[in-house]
């Protein structure tokens, strides 16, 4: 196997405390149907939408995508990303078309090394979801392991 | 209703987790991982999955969210947090469960803290962590 280059301890590290644009997102019925219905359950009634979307509403709310968070974490390619865990806090029910609006970064940015010697990054990404006067609705935060020369 | 520690969540069972909702959840996600929606993709991977495309971690969460849902109400979920330990696939069957681990009370709202997971009969427990609930009173 190729050994791919892998970034520097250090431009990794700097990625702590970058910040993403912020911006507003407004779930759609059509979306939230959707959403929903991949999940397996019924539509929630009165409106709410289904928290599996605590994870796409703060990404693409607060300006960026998966696709940039893999490209900030020089990930090797679009498979070599593992979770290592999701924290989604809940202050309130989220709705269909509201208005949310969004901020997040970079909070942590780490090199790592697994019990097989094996270098890997962890980088976690840190959201927040305001509603209308600018009440705290949720704080996700995703932290996923940018795997080296693994795959 | 009473609650006790040690209770356990009623579960929730996912009957056959489908490729075409992981479709049609990269599409809403604009998620460009091929493992969930390209198998052959999966069977290049030195993992020995097969031919089987991978559950997006969130639709795994969401088997979570609606055992606690349909347990304590749409609006209970305060906290939810979960590692995922192994892959789910496209054609299993997975059952959702959850015990209580603590009650508790914040400004006045009785609260459970719950210890949850992702089952599978072969292969265990593919994803774990933990829930705080409001309980219905």
């Amino acid at each position: 196997m190729t050994e791919k280059s892998i970034p520097t301890e250090d431009e990794i590290t700097q990625l702590t405390g970058h910040r993403f644009p912020g911006g507003n997102y407004t779930i759609a019925h059509w979306e939230n149907f959707l959403l929903t219905e991949c999940t397996g359950a019924a539509l929630l009634p009165g409106g709410r939408v289904h928290p599996i979307a605590l994870f796409h509403l703060p990404i693409v709310g607060a300006g960026t995508s998966i696709a940039e968070m893999f490209a900030l974490g020089r990930a090797e390619s679009n498979l070599s990303i593992a979770i290592e865990s999701y924290d989604w806090e809940m202050f309130a029910p989220l709705r269909e078309e509201i208005r949310y609006k969004v901020t997040g970064g970079i909070t942590s940015a780490q090199r790592c090394e697994n019990a097989e010697g094996q270098v890997y990054d962890r980088i976690q990404f840190c959201f927040e979801v305001h509603a209308p006067k600018e009440t705290l609705a949720a704080r996700t935060t995703i932290t996923w392991h940018f795997t080296r020369n693994m795959l | 209703m009473s609650f006790a520690v040690g209770d356990a969540a009623p579960e929730w069972v996912m009957a056959a987790v489908s490729a075409e909702r992981m479709r049609t959840m990269a599409a809403i996600l604009r998620d460009p991982n091929p493992l969930h929606w390209d198998r052959n993709a999966v069977d290049s991977l030195p993992l020995g999955l097969g031919k089987r495309a991978i559950n997006q971690g969130p639709l795994g969460l969401s088997y979570m969210i609606n055992m606690l849902h349909a347990w304590t109400g749409p609006d209970s979920v305060r906290r939810i947090v979960m590692r995922f330990p192994q892959v789910v696939l496209d054609g299993e069957r997975v059952v959702a469960r959850g015990e209580i681990t603590l009650l508790r009370e914040d400004n006045g709202v009785p609260l459970a803290d719950c210890r949850i997971w992702l089952e599978h009969a072969e292969r265990g427990i593919l994803l774990e962590g933990t829930a705080a609930v409001i309980l219905p009173l």
